[in-house]
């Protein structure tokens, strides 16, 4: 990915606003209702290939399928795909407490406010599922879907003039975190079991010659949850055995096919209790990706792009800092992204940086964290940035 | 303006988030109804009382009365305070205009869940004269009264007169100039009883680069200036003996959470910004349109004696701003205008009208309280680590 280029190239988290048509099948779908299959297959053919074609004339080099073929969000599409869970609705589901950390304590009333007006972080009702529990070996059951969504890209991709393409997929870490297990004897026990099974979802995206981009944004979110009561310390232990789980994962894919990309959870809060970068870089690190993806555009995390001045990227990987953010409706002025561009090129070496964003735009379905005209207006400022910034780098 | 320190001082735009019962009177009292006056005045002094502790507590050096006693909104409450002049044509503001004509249907979603005042166009018809006195004479005693035995200064905001009249009809003027320079008298009264009283007077001209993109389609640079220049000139007739050292000045692009893609570039107004007298400049620097533009001061020069005050701290996201962002964006500007010449801002009001909020209460304290941390860090890192 890195090295083979005489410009900043530039990509983006992977998940991109959906289409109203699409919308509709994937409304009935998750209701429970008749539709057309084959016209839902057509329809999201369709969607997808003009999801490429717009990142590309936008300026994208390193396309993804906006995630149009996944259910429920970008981590719960997994349910889909994997077996020796089971769905009970006996209990009240489990996500809402499960992220209720210090942010959400310190601004309880904003809090109350924001998800009246938008579902927990924009879901809306399709994140209302009942609480998973592993009864049974957890297998991966999703070769047909992720080779749908694995040819849809590709042909999508066949000369549009992308450079290359990216499917995001979920990390071990994120997936079901809040499972009951009556299966497995220990914790540790069912992470590995999950890593297993996504292995074959990773390994399905490399072997079609995509990039496979896990994506773990639980992995850095669950410190807010954790601490306090617990420490740093404790929260460190929590993530280094989900990373181990991770790399079980990895094992045999090439790395410089895959990139890792972990966010602070993409909803609109203060996120005043988000733990540093400084404080689990070497633990990212750890990760064996070729790439990392990384906020850096919202005012919470924009200053961390000086952990780099101190923390060395090993020989052989990059960056993908996130240089726009979905969190406010204000465009990107092409030369603050050129700025953010060069400022860490110029730390970790201008071939080792690929121009990104913060998050995804639609982190399922029917999220939506910008107006879609100003989630295009977002890419189109971040390649303008880049080629600001390759004039800079390269003279 | 503010006295020599050997620290970065903190301040800010002014208006802040009203609290509920007082937004309730001034609901009632806009739509005519009768409520009890003086209960109001009490909950309105209790209130400003309230605030100014409570910015004092999260460490902002230079405060304001959050615009409390203002009806309205930031510009539009002038227009109950000049003589001469008629509203005509009440309408709810629709925003931008080239930046509107990009994103329509953003636009078309986002605007309707603003409560924003309704306004009309202003029409000359007489003399413009200054009458809101009795008014005006509230504000100052209210916050006087409440920075008694508070260890800060205060600023009360008040409009510039580009943006009391940014689109106006004159039918009484020889021509638009001369109708400008007389409101621009009127607004003198109201500067300098502010200055006069001992308080800062800050004066808020959100319209003079907003207008570029409203009233000359984003894209006429040229007779925008022109449109700008004669605003400036009279802004500098309304401050004619009013001590510079006493005045700050703050532009934006509007306080809207919209795109933002055909705002003015500041280096294309910055010489225009920088000829208004005044001792302090509160400029945009903390949303991502306008974070670029701290190295405008690469090449601009701050006159001797002016201070910057960057916004540092931003009102179009929920996300708190990291201190050590803050200090980042600070040391930056001082670096090139000289750390006694700026003090820590933000780049707008949090609530620019009482039925405005731009964050919650909740972030906006925050937020204010990130500015001071942010600020302590840079001057640490300007002063050395004894300083602080």
């Amino acid at each position: 990915m890195s090295g083979t280029h005489d410009r900043i190239l530039t990509s983006h988290v992977g998940s991109l606003v959906r289409p109203d048509d699409l919308l509709a099948f994937i409304e009935k779908q998750q209701d429970g209702k008749p539709y057309d299959a084959a016209a839902y297959e057509d329809c999201l053919r369709r969607s997808v290939a003009d999801v490429v074609k717009k990142q590309v004339e936008a300026g994208v080099d390193i396309v993804s399928d906006g995630e149009y073929g996944k259910s429920i969000s970008w981590s719960r599409y997994i349910l889909d795909r994997i077996g020796g869970f089971e769905e009970r609705h006996d209990q009240s589901p489990g996500f809402r407490s499960a992220v209720a950390g210090k942010d959400r304590r310190d601004f309880a009333e904003f809090y109350e406010e924001y998800e009246g007006a938008y579902g927990f972080v924009g879901m809306g009702k399709a994140f209302k599922t009942g609480t998973w529990v592993v009864t049974g070996p957890i297998k991966y059951t999703g070769q047909a879907l992720i080779q749908r969504d694995i040819e849809d890209v590709k042909r999508a991709v066949a000369g549009s003039g992308a450079i290359d393409a990216f499917l995001p997929l979920v990390a071990p870490a994120s997936v079901v975190p809040q499972r009951v297990d009556e299966y497995y004897k220990s914790e540790e026990d069912a992470l590995f079991a999950i890593a297993e099974a996504m292995r074959e979802e990773y390994k399905a995206v490399v072997d079609a010659g995509l990039i496979a981009q896990i994506d773990d944004a639980f992995l850095a979110s669950v410190y807010d949850v954790m601490v306090p009561p617990k420490t740093l310390a404790d929260y460190r232990k929590w993530a280094e055995v989900r990373i181990e789980a991770l790399n079980h994962a990895l094992k045999g894919i090439p790395q410089d096919r895959t990139r890792y990309h972990i966010c602070w959870g993409s909803w609109n809060g203060p996120h005043t209790n988000d733990v540093p970068l400084k404080d689990i870089a070497d633990l990212v690190l750890r990760v064996n990706t070729g790439g990392y993806s990384l906020e850096m555009a919202n005012p919470r995390h924009e200053h961390e792009w000086r952990v780099w001045e101190t923390v060395k990227l090993p020989e052989g990987k990059y960056l993908l800092p996130g240089l726009v953010s979905h969190a406010t409706n204000v465009v990107e002025h092409p030369e603050l992204v050129a700025e953010r561009i060069v400022r860490l090129a110029k730390l970790v070496g201008r071939e080792r940086v690929v121009a990104s964003t913060d998050c995804g735009f639609a982190q399922g379905p029917f999220a939506r964290r910008v107006h879609p005209q100003i989630m295009w207006a977002k890419l189109r400022a971040l390649g303008e940035g880049a080629r600001i910034a390759t004039k800079q780098l390269w003279n | 303006m503010a006295q020599t320190a050997d620290r970065i001082l903190t301040t800010h735009v002014g208006s802040l988030v009203r609290p509920p019962k007082l937004v309730e009177y001034i609901d009632q009292m806009e739509r005519k109804q009768n409520v009890d006056l003086k209960a109001f005045d009490a909950l309105l002094q209790q209130s400003i009382d309230d605030v100014v502790r409570r910015q004092q507590k999260a460490g902002i050096d230079i405060v304001s009365d959050g615009e409390f006693g203002k009806f309205r909104s930031w510009s539009f409450y002038v227009l109950d305070r000049l003589g001469g002049i008629e509203e005509r044509d009440v309408v709810a503001p629709v925003g931008g205009g080239k930046d509107r004509s990009m994103f329509p249907e953003f636009y078309a979603e986002y605007f309707p869940t603003q409560r924003l005042p309704k306004r009309g166009t202003v029409v000359t018809v007489g003399p413009v004269k200054y009458t809101g006195q009795a008014a005006l004479k509230k504000d100052i005693d209210i916050f006087k009264k409440a920075l008694e035995g508070v260890d800060v200064e205060g600023f009360l905001p008040v409009v510039a007169p580009a943006s009391a009249v940014p689109m106006f009809k004159n039918e009484f003027y020889k021509n638009e100039e001369e109708a400008m320079f007389a409101i621009a008298e009127a607004l003198r009264e109201e500067y300098k009883t502010i200055v006069d009283a001992g308080l800062f007077v800050q004066i808020d001209d959100a319209f003079l680069p907003y207008m570029y993109d409203v009233a000359f389609a984003g894209t006429d640079l040229e007779n925008f200036r022109k449109w700008a220049r004669v605003r400036v000139d009279a802004l500098n007739h309304a401050l004619e003996g009013i001590p510079e050292e006493k005045v700050r000045y703050h532009i934006c692009w509007g306080s809207f959470n919209t795109p933002h893609v055909s705002d003015v570039a500041l280096k294309d107004i910055v010489d225009l910004v920088l000829s208004v007298k005044a001792g302090a400049y509160c400029i945009e620097m903390g949303n991502p349109r306008h974070e670029h533009e701290w190295r405008v001061w690469e090449t601009a020069k701050l006159p001797a004696g002016r201070k910057l005050i960057p916004g540092v701290i931003s009102h179009s996201t929920n996300v708190v701003e990291h201190p050590e962002l803050v200090a980042e964006r600070l040391v930056r500007v001082a670096k090139l205008v000289g750390r006694e010449s700026i003090l820590g801002g933000t780049d707008c009001g949090f609530a620019q009208s009482p039925h405005v909020r731009r964050v919650h209460e909740s972030i906006m304290w925050a937020k204010l309280e990130a500015l001071a941390e942010g600020a302590r860090i840079a001057t640490r890192e300007l002063w050395g680590k004894k300083a602080a």
